[in-house]
This record gives C-alpha cells, sequence and structure tokens, in this order.
C-alpha cells in the first residue's frame, strides 16, 4: 500500500497536503486542473521536494529519509526522460549503472527490457532519432530494469497523438500487470485512462479532493468539483 | 519597391565596401606591399598565439568557474555575478588601467614586491596582455555558460537525482554534453575578441613584438598615413575574420531543450567538490575583483577632474555614445523590418548586421576617412564619423536584442495587424513598441555603452578639438599620471554601471 497522510509542502505561491492510500498493484490516474498540485505530488512521492510535515510509506516503509536514488519509485516525465547525447541502450543502461561500465550479463538485461517494448532494432538510435513514442518506450524500458515497484508517470504521452496514448496507457497497464507494479499516473485526458485505471485521484489546489473508481466519480450524485472538471 | 529593410541594408554594405575601396585606392604604391610578407607572417603569428593562449585560458576558467558558480550557493554570489557583468562590458581601456593598477611596477602588487626586497616583473608584453584579455573573456564564458547551464530542464537533473549519479556521471552526463555543445562556439568568439583586440594590445603590449592586425593598421594610418599598407592589412585581417565569423556561425548551437517555468532542481552533486568549487571561487575572485575595484582609487583624484577640458571631453562623450546608440537601434530596427514581411529568415539584412563584425573598425574607418576628407577639417569629420562607426559597430549586438522580438512580434500579431490594415508607423506603436521597448532599453543601454567606453575608432581622431573620456584615460595612463587615470576610469564604470542599472530597471519594468 501506497500511504500518504498530511504530507504538506509550502512554496512562496503555493501550499499543498496531500491524503491519498493506493493499494499495491494497482494503476491509480491522478487528474485535475493544471497549477493543482499534481505534478508536485508526485514529485513528493519522487524525493524531490521536501514536504514540511506528514506520512510517506510504501509497502510498509518509510520514504521520507530516503533520498530519490534508495526509493523504491521510478519517474517519468512528459520530456526529456533522456539523455540526447547517448543511445537509446545507453539511456536504458543507465538505470543499471550510471557510468555505463556493463559486463556481459548486464548488457543482456538491457537488450531484454528494449525487448520487452519492442524497441530491439532502435538501440543504437540517438533520441533525436526516435519519434515521441518511441522515446517514452526507452524510458519505460529504463523504469523497468530498474526494478523499482512504484512507477510514478507525469503526463508521459501528452505530447502523442490519441491513438498512440490510448496504445502507451495499455502497455504500461500489461507491464503493471506482468510485474505487479503500482503505477500512479497524471493526466490531462482521464477518459483514456477510464478502462484501465482501477482509482482515480482528483487533485485540486493542492489537495486530494476526491477518489474513486471512475464511475463513482463520474456517476451523477458524485463529487461536484470533478463533474464540473470533466464538463459533466 | 525596395523594403526600407533591404535599403538599410544596401546603404550598410555600401558603405563598407566604399570604405574598403577608398581605402585601396587612397594606397599609393602596392608594390612596396611585396616586401611585407615576413613582416605580416610575424603579425599574424604572434596575434595568433596571443589569442589561442587568451582563449584557451579564458575558457578553461570560465568553465570550472561556470560549473563551480552552478553548484554552489553561498552570500555574495549575487556580488560575484554583478562583478562579471561589470568586468565583461567594463570599457576595455579602464581594464587596462585596472591591471597597471594592480599588477604594474607602481601598481598594488608592484609595491608589496618592492617592500618585500625584490624588483617586480613589468607587466608590459604578452603576459600583461594575456592577464588582461582573460579578465576581460572569462567572465564572459562563465556568464553565458551559466545561463546555458540554468536553461536545461529541470527534469533531467531529477532523472539524474532518481537514477543516483555521482559528481562524475553528473559531469559526464548533464554537464559535458553541454559544454561540448557550447564551448566551441565560445572559444572561437573569445579567440576572434582578442585576435582583433586593440586598447588592451595598444596599452600594455609593449611594443611592436606584440602587436594585432588592429593595432598595426591603426599605426599605418596614424602615424605613417600609409593607406596601402593599412589596405593590405584590412584585407588581411578582414579575411581571417570573415573566415573566423563563418567557423562561428557554423559553431553556434541551433535550438536546444530548454526548461519552461518551473522550480528550480537541485543537483545530485552539490556535496561533492566543495574543495574545488572553493578554489575555483576564489581564483576568479582574486584575478577579476582586483582590477575592476582598483577604479575606486581614483575616488580621490576626483577634484582633479575639475578642468575645462575633462568637461569638454565628457560632453563630447555622451554626445557621441547618445547618437550612436540611437543610431545603432535605428539601423538594427530598420534591417529587423525585414520581419514583417517575410515570416522566414531575410538572409541581406542579417548579412548587413553581422559583416561589420569582421571589418576591423580602423580599416573602416580610414577608408571613410579618405573618401570623406575634402569635405572638412579631422575634428569636424571626426565628430560625424566616431558616433557612425561606432552604431555600426554596436549594430550586430542591438540587432541580435531587437530582431527576434520583432521576428516573435510579427508571428503571433502580424497578420492579424494586416488584416486590421495596420501598418507602418501605426504598426510599430501598437502593435510592435509594447513588445519591443525591453529589448530597446537593452540594445540602446549596450550601444551607447560600447560608444562611451570606445578606445578605438576615437583614437585616429583624438586630440585637440576631438577628446573623449576613453581618450583623455589612455593619454594619461601613457603619461603614468595614475591618479587622474583613475578617477577617468571611475567616472567611465560609474557611467556604464548606471546605464546598466537604469536598462535591468526598464527591462524589468517592460518584460
Amino acid at each position: 500500500m501506497l500511504e500518504i497522510e498530511g504530507l504538506a509542502l509550502r512554496y512562496p505561491d503555493f501550499t499543498a497536503s496531500y491524503d491519498l492510500a493506493v493499494p499495491e498493484g494497482a494503476l491509480c490516474a491522478v487528474i485535475g486542473p493544471s497549477g493543482g498540485g499534481k505534478t508536485t505530488l508526485l514529485h513528493a512521492i519522487a524525493g524531490f521536494e521536501r514536504p514540511g510535515a506528514g506520512r510517506l510509506r510504501f509497502a510498509g516503509q518509510d520514504l521520507l529519509p530516503l533520498p530519490p536514488a534508495a526509493r523504491p519509485v521510478s519517474i517519468l516525465f512528459q520530456d526529456h526522460n533522456l539523455f540526447p547525447h547517448l543511445s537509446a541502450a545507453e539511456n536504458v543502461a543507465l538505470g543499471l549503472k550510471p557510468s555505463l561500465r556493463l559486463d556481459e550479463s548486464e548488457h543482456e538485461r538491457v537488450a531484454a527490457a528494449l525487448a520487452e517494448v519492442n524497441l530491439t532494432d532502435f538501440a543504437a538510435r540517438k533520441p533525436a532519432e526516435l519519434s515521441g513514442g518511441q522515446r517514452q518506450r526507452v524510458a519505460i524500458a529504463r523504469a523497468l530494469l530498474r526494478g523499482k515497484p512504484l512507477m510514478l508517470l507525469d503526463e508521459p504521452f501528452g505530447a502523442l497523438d490519441p491513438g498512440l496514448r490510448r496504445e502507451m496507457i495499455d502497455r504500461v497497464d500489461a507491464l503493471r500487470r506482468a510485474h505487479g507494479l503500482t503505477v500512479l499516473m497524471t493526466l490531462h485526458t482521464p477518459e483514456e485512462a477510464a478502462a484501465k485505471a482501477n482509482l482515480f485521484a482528483y487533485v485540486a489546489d493542492g489537495r486530494v479532493q476526491a477518489v474513486g473508481p471512475w464511475e463513482k466519480l463520474t456517476a451523477k450524485d458524485g463529487p461536484e468539483p470533478v463533474r464540473r472538471f470533466l464538463g459533466l | 519597391m525596395l523594403q526600407p529593410a533591404t535599403l538599410t541594408a544596401l546603404a550598410i554594405l555600401a558603405l563598407a565596401c566604399g570604405s574598403l575601396l577608398g581605402l585601396a585606392r587612397a594606397g599609393s604604391d602596392f608594390a612596396t606591399l611585396s616586401s611585407l610578407g615576413p613582416y605580416l607572417a610575424r603579425l599574424i603569428v604572434s596575434a595568433g598565439l596571443q589569442a589561442a593562449l587568451s582563449a584557451l585560458l579564458s575558457l578553461l576558467l570560465g568553465i570550472a568557474l561556470a560549473l563551480a558558480l552552478l553548484r554552489r550557493r553561498f552570500p555574495g554570489r549575487e556580488l560575484l555575478l554583478a562583478l562579471l557583468t561589470t568586468a565583461a562590458v567594463a570599457p576595455t581601456i579602464v581594464i587596462a588601467f585596472g591591471i597597471v593598477a594592480i599588477y604594474g611596477r607602481s601598481g598594488l602588487l608592484g609595491g608589496l614586491a618592492r617592500g618585500l626586497g625584490f624588483e617586480p616583473p613589468s607587466i608590459y608584453g604578452l603576459h600583461g596582455i594575456v592577464i588582461a584579455h582573460v579578465v576581460m573573456n572569462m567572465p564572459l564564458v562563465a556568464r553565458a555558460l551559466l545561463h546555458a547551464f540554468e536553461r536545461e530542464p529541470g527534469e533531467r537533473l531529477r532523472l539524474a537525482s532518481a537514477l543516483g549519479f555521482s559528481a562524475a556521471d553528473c559531469f559526464r552526463h548533464l554537464d559535458w554534453p553541454l559544454i561540448r555543445r557550447e564551448a566551441p562556439a565560445l572559444g572561437v568568439l573569445v579567440f576572434l575578441l582578442c585576435f582583433t583586440s586593440f586598447a588592451i594590445v595598444l596599452s600594455l603590449g609593449g611594443g611592436p613584438a606584440n602587436a594585432t592586425l588592429e593595432v598595426a593598421i591603426f599605426e599605418a594610418v596614424r602615424f605613417e598615413a600609409d593607406f596601402a599598407r593599412a589596405a593590405a592589412l584590412a584585407g588581411l585581417q578582414l579575411t581571417i575574420c570573415l573566415g573566423l565569423a563563418a567557423l562561428l556561425t557554423a559553431l553556434t548551437p541551433r535550438g536546444r531543450d530548454e526548461a519552461g517555468a518551473e522550480r528550480h532542481a537541485p543537483r545530485p552533486d552539490l556535496g561533492a567538490l566543495r574543495g574545488l568549487d572553493g578554489f575555483v571561487l576564489a581564483l576568479a575572485t582574486i584575478l577579476i575583483a582586483p582590477p575592476l575595484l582598483s577604479v575606486a582609487s581614483g575616488l580621490g583624484a576626483l577634484p582633479l577632474l575639475a578642468s575645462t577640458e575633462f568637461a569638454r571631453a565628457a560632453a563630447t562623450s555622451a554626445v557621441i555614445a547618445v547618437s550612436a546608440g540611437l543610431l545603432a537601434c535605428l539601423l538594427a530596427l530598420l534591417l529587423a523590418s525585414a520581419a514583417r514581411r517575410s515570416r522566414r529568415r531575410s538572409r541581406l539584412p542579417e548579412l548587413a548586421a553581422f559583416a561589420l563584425l569582421g571589418l576591423p573598425p580602423f580599416a573602416f574607418v580610414a577608408g571613410l576617412y579618405v573618401l570623406l576628407r575634402g569635405f572638412g577639417d579631422p575634428a569636424s569629420l571626426g565628430l560625424f564619423l566616431v558616433p557612425l562607426v561606432n552604431a555600426l559597430m554596436a549594430l550586430p549586438y542591438a540587432y541580435r536584442l531587437l530582431a527576434p522580438a520583432l521576428a516573435t512580434s510579427a508571428l503571433r500579431h502580424g497578420r492579424l495587424a494586416e488584416s486590421l490594415g495596420i501598418s507602418g508607423w501605426n504598426r510599430l506603436r501598437l502593435v510592435e513598441w509594447p513588445a519591443l521597448r525591453g529589448a530597446f532599453g537593452a540594445a540602446f543601454a549596450f550601444a551607447t555603452a560600447l560608444s562611451l567606453g570606445d578606445f578605438g575608432v576615437i583614437a585616429l581622431f583624438g586630440g585637440g578639438e576631438l577628446t573623449t573620456l576613453p581618450y583623455l584615460l589612455a593619454n594619461r595612463l601613457g603619461a603614468y599620471r595614475i591618479d587622474e587615470a583613475g578617477a577617468l576610469a571611475l567616472v567611465l564604470v560609474v557611467s556604464a554601471g548606471g546605464l546598466a542599472f537604469l536598462t535591468q530597471r526598464w527591462s524589468a519594468r517592460h518584460a
């Protein structure tokens, strides 16, 4: 279980305080208006932001004292997930060793991770030679290789076409099931994840204002802010 | 009908070509040029060596300083950044004064050495030139790289934190790719600036052994009236500079990923390399601060400036600088107005804006003087030619500031303005000026400051009736009247600093 209780962050222009519980192995879609605090929530879980108060636990482990690299977390951003001077395979290999000095078995693991996202033939290409969807698949391959059980996706497919976006969500869902991952994914178009996500968390004004399955949140007696946000 | 941008570009290019032709025609005996072979070779080798050394040291120290400033937050960091900006924009003659005031035999370190019982070495020569060039150009490199580093996407830093990058990994995957992308163009730019250096080489060169082509052209025109030699040297310099400018264009990075408006992402290597960063920051401060702060020594000598000569020089400087600033902005706006017509980059206005980067100012102004000398005495012609040439020398920078703002305005509101029938002056006033005024303020202040501190073209015409503050400073420095030179340097630095301060406020208000 990912447990977030009273996780508070304070900035000159923004204050946030989060409470959320996500069962292990679930896909939780984080939705809400721009500037509402979705990214801040993911960054706090990943360790990029330092909360002033609250609790953050995953599978019983307290994450707050841990630096980003030591947390059981992988994160994908909308852009800039890859280093432009490295090939796809090297970008994946960073997940194993940032020095890139790999032995034979580690090379094989990199190749296997690329194969899992159907990019074997693109291993030697630089990010500039890949499409947007392929770049995100390379980043997913690296996340898989790191073997972290909690995957955070910060609007990772926002720049892709609608068809490709759905395909990527399907792919993430399949990988989640295959590897038993817990996934938190922020989205601008929540309808696309309606069929896959077990849970939706509506975040606005720095708070999780509603949590539940899609049917519950979009029902006629569902929470008013969510219905207004979705234009229902 | 020709557009204003095309007309302006053609006029500037005609002026440049006319000046070179005038210079070439004035040369009476080109046959003697064949004897210049060994002299030219020596000149190019010595200027090239000096520029290469200056560029290499500026680049290495600038990179180390940018990385240290990127990694460290400490009290006084903003002050050091302000010092870097001041060093990069301070008039070259002021830097020359600062170097003499600190490293000269009668300077701070010289006095200290004498007090300890040994004779200090002379600052005049290759080492003096290189130190001055490093003081001027290391800040330029550091600021440019720091700006590039800070524009890198925050996601990469967060990714580096998440992947557990060490300090070495950070350098290899975050810093080195950026340095490799930005440093070659910066290196060529610094080499170009040092290769064409004039005031520093003239003040600290210590003789012909370390002359640059620019100094040789000055000597040929001013002391020997040898226009044939000046034309040959100018042609040579033009060829080399155009080659370097082409290299610079080829090496300048095109578009790159840039950070959006987001919170600052901390670097994962903040805990490491504290000792190295501390050493680099201390070294840079020791190298840059004393020459710049030495102008404060002029405070006590300010009463020495209460003279008609100073008042006349200050007034002339102000008139020339403001005229040059306004003219540079006007020409840049006219050239940039090409963006109104076409959304593609216009080659001719760009060529006109940047061609003058490669043209030696002395050759340019000497050619114009030769063409116009029948129309007036040198002092009257100088009063007209100095602001004109200063404006044209500042044009590339003014254009670089104004053209993108005008192009963005054309892209965003051009079609709307056309559909509403807003054109000409009304378009400038209603549509473009609100987007332009921040950049205009910066361009005007930069061009004015450049002209205010110019000790280039004025060296040809200066003296008697026509005296500016930098000319007076060089004169006092040459006569070892260090107190008076300090007071003049202080006035120049305060004027340039005041302009920079006002520009910053103007740009912030109109951003």
